[in-house]
């Protein structure tokens, strides 16, 4: 049995990721991630935790520093955010490719430019296509839950890919609130050992070349074997959670959460801190009689089309809510995907709307808004225009 | 024991069919250095010469005896950083940790991580063989490039010819790191390369080790590959690469050099400075100069102490 524990979104990390005992943590301070390293300086400077600390001038080097320590077959730790995540973009493409397992909390913020450090998730979003596993969290209890969670379905024998942890930078890293903090007995119960399952792939007892040139037929082989991982990790994610609800009490859906969704004719579509809003503004347009609910998307990569496509079935009108950009697209990158996911996409009366960005909130308001806009359209499906949420933005209907 | 025994005793490491140029500077270094460092090693090599000379293998197929892998050309010592730290956790202090790097993963994309772990005191034996140059991409300039060189990106054109920087003197940077060795060698200098090869894998139990070691490369350079050894020699003789170490004791003069060759002698016979102009020829000449007076007043503040 855990304690309550009043803790900001950083520490949460922090925290969780002490009690999986990592072997190495290696880590560049970056606003808005830096206490998460800060915490966990001051938990291994005090003896509290016992782990390599590797304090290093870049995320380059520290993503470089923990696949080494992979490579020598560590459990390692890492975090960062946007200019970061761009900077460790080389070695964090091959910690995938490599195969090899690790969580990394991303405290999401936007990209610049303009020049700005506040919330977003353009950054995590933009890497989406590097090989990890992504997962957006949106309390502080979720974070704790799923760094525990990611490292169990990092290793996983079948999955054997690293995971990012995100979570909306300030939103999310900074505020606090109570966290039921599982107990280190709980968690070793939980965790399979390191070793279980993993050797160093370097070591002299077995000399071999990790990564020689490869040529292309190879290389087609490896990349079809880490594809067919990404769609085994969709079954390991609902089992994951199911076994953790088993040992902690606590479920968050797997894939998606799904959100007054059984009788609902129109659904929001959020990621992450977000959520919250939406499902006030549910809750709210439920008391004036409009039938709305909400997916919460929780796994980004793998994305979960099929899981989606079934919540979404015999429902009239649907909105991606996203944090970010698609450049090429005039909309969200979500809704992109989710458009993708859908066979049957033109049914639906639909948009994209895209809101806080550089730190500006997602409102109650916003999301409000949203639905009424989903509630003008859902007798007329198709496509309509995107929806910035913005004070003095109109709705393009 | 006399280094020609120990080369005599010590198994090879490396494939013997690997594909690097004739009179290769890099090659000999690479192979003495895991001569030396024997088979309870891992070795990094960063995209190169080295690595495209295939040490690191092809497909299924493995260069060497000894586990290797290819780091990304800018990350070598922040990767082994890593790696270094769980062989000293699992109790596996005796696992040589080595690079053998060139100089643009050394001194120009991969300075930051370099520099950044010997800061740290990284437990590893850091190798960089220089030769002053992309030779493996088709010689582009580096800045560890002697001005005034040609090369494929520093052409000699109408308006600029050559190199128009002074090279970068990478070696006296990393002595600043506190590192706990750092050392300068040549392939022309066997006796004293297998000497800092043993002293700094010993450093490396206790902390950063870097061994620069100058590497003529007859295909870029354009001389013949037979003149390696000689080229090597010349830049000892000229100043223009002084043999000196720093450890734990301070710094040592290797060679002292009483009566220095002027660079000219250095730079005969070598394509790559066959167009250099009267300035760039002083220019050299005064780095060479201010480097092996720097050098020599270092290892005078030693023995004073």
């Amino acid at each position: 049995m855990g304690s309550i524990r009043v803790l900001t979104g950083n520490y949460a990390a922090a925290e969780a990721a002490a009690l999986c005992r990592p072997d190495l943590i290696s880590a560049y301070p970056i606003t808005p991630q830096s206490s998460v390293v800060e915490h966990l300086s001051e938990l291994v400077h005090n003896g509290e935790l016992d782990a390599e600390l590797v304090q290093v001038e870049s995320e380059h080097s520290a993503m470089s520093v923990v696949q080494g320590a992979a490579a020598g077959g560590a459990r390692t730790f890492t975090a960062t955010s946007a200019q970061g995540l761009a900077l460790m973009y080389e070695p964090y493409f091959r910690m995938s490719t490599l195969r090899l397992p690790m969580v990394m909390a991303i405290a999401t913020r936007e990209m610049t430019s303009p020049e700005t450090i506040w919330s977003g998730q353009q950054d995590a979003i933009s890497v989406r296509d590097a090989g990890w596993i992504q997962m957006f969290c949106d309390s502080n209890q979720e974070i704790v839950d799923m760094i525990i969670q990611g490292y169990m379905l990092s290793e996983h024998p079948q999955v054997c890919l690293p995971v990012n942890i995100c979570y909306d930078g300030f939103y999310s890293s900074h505020l606090t609130c109570g966290v039921d903090m599982p107990t280190q007995e709980e968690v070793d119960a939980f965790l399979p050992p390191r070793s279980a399952n993993h050797s160093a792939l370097l070591d002299p007892r077995s000399p071999l070349a990790l990564d020689p040139m490869t040529p292309g037929e190879l290389l087609m082989n490896y990349r079809r074997n880490h594809l067919a991982a990404m769609q085994r990790a969709l079954e390991v994610i609902e089992e994951t959670d199911r076994k953790f609800a088993a040992a902690f009490g606590r479920s968050y859906g797997g894939l998606i959460e799904e959100y007054r969704c059984d009788d609902a004719e129109l659904v929001l579509i959020t990621l992450g801190g977000m959520t919250g809003a939406g499902k006030d503004a549910v809750d709210e347009s439920r008391e004036r009689g409009i039938r709305a609910g909400l997916i919460k998307l929780r796994f980004y990569r793998p994305f979960p089309a099929a899981r989606l496509a079934s919540a979404l079935r015999g429902k009239r009108a649907f909105c991606v809510v996203d944090r970010s950009v698609c450049f090429g697209w005039n909309c969200g990158p979500m809704y992109v995907e989710l458009r993708s996911a859908l066979e049957n996409c033109g049914s639906y009366a639909r948009f994209s709307a895209i809101g806080g960005l550089g730190g500006a909130d997602i409102s109650v308001a916003d999301m409000a808004r949203v639905i009424d806009r989903l509630n003008d359209i859902k007798d007329r499906p198709g496509e309509y225009g995107t929806l910035w949420l913005m004070k003095d933005q109109e709705a393009e209907v | 024991m006399n280094y020609l025994d120990i080369l005599k005793n010590s198994p090879d490491m490396v494939s013997p069919g690997i594909s690097a140029c004739q009179g290769c500077g890099g090659e000999l270094v690479l192979r003495r250095v895991l001569q030396v460092a024997g088979e309870n090693t891992i070795v990094a090599v960063p995209p190169g010469c080295m690595a495209g000379s295939g040490v690191v293998g092809w497909s299924h197929d493995s260069g060497m005896k000894i586990p290797v892998h290819i780091p990304l050309l800018d990350n070598t010592a922040s990767f082994l950083s890593g790696l270094s730290h769980i062989y000293r956790r699992s109790g596996r202090e005796d696992v040589n940790i080595v690079a053998i790097a060139g100089d643009g993963a050394s001194a120009d994309c991969g300075f930051q991580s370099l520099s950044g772990a010997a800061e740290r005191g990284e437990h590893m034996l850091y190798v960089c063989y220089d030769n002053e140059g992309y030779m493996n991409t088709g010689y582009q300039r580096s800045s560890t490039t002697t001005e005034g060189s040609r090369t494929s990106t520093t052409p000699l054109g109408r308006r600029f010819s050559g190199k128009q920087q002074p090279q970068k003197y990478v070696p006296l940077i990393m002595s600043m790191h506190g590192a706990a060795y750092c050392a300068t060698a040549t392939p022309a200098n066997m006796p004293d390369l297998i000497r800092k090869i043993q002293k700094g894998l010993a450093a490396s139990k206790t902390g950063f080790a870097y061994l620069h070691v100058f590497s003529p490369c007859p295909t870029g350079w354009s001389f013949a590959p037979d003149r390696t050894i000689e080229v090597a020699r010349r830049a000892v003789k000229s100043n223009m690469f002084p043999l000196w170490e720093r450890d734990g004791d301070g710094w040592t003069l290797n060679y002292v050099n009483e009566r220095p060759i002027p660079v000219s002698e250095f730079v005969e016979g070598i394509g790559k400075f066959s167009k250099l102009s009267e300035r760039q020829l002083a220019s050299i000449q005064r780095a060479a100069d201010e480097r092996y007076a720097a050098v020599s007043a270092l290892a005078s503040i030693q023995n004073r102490a």
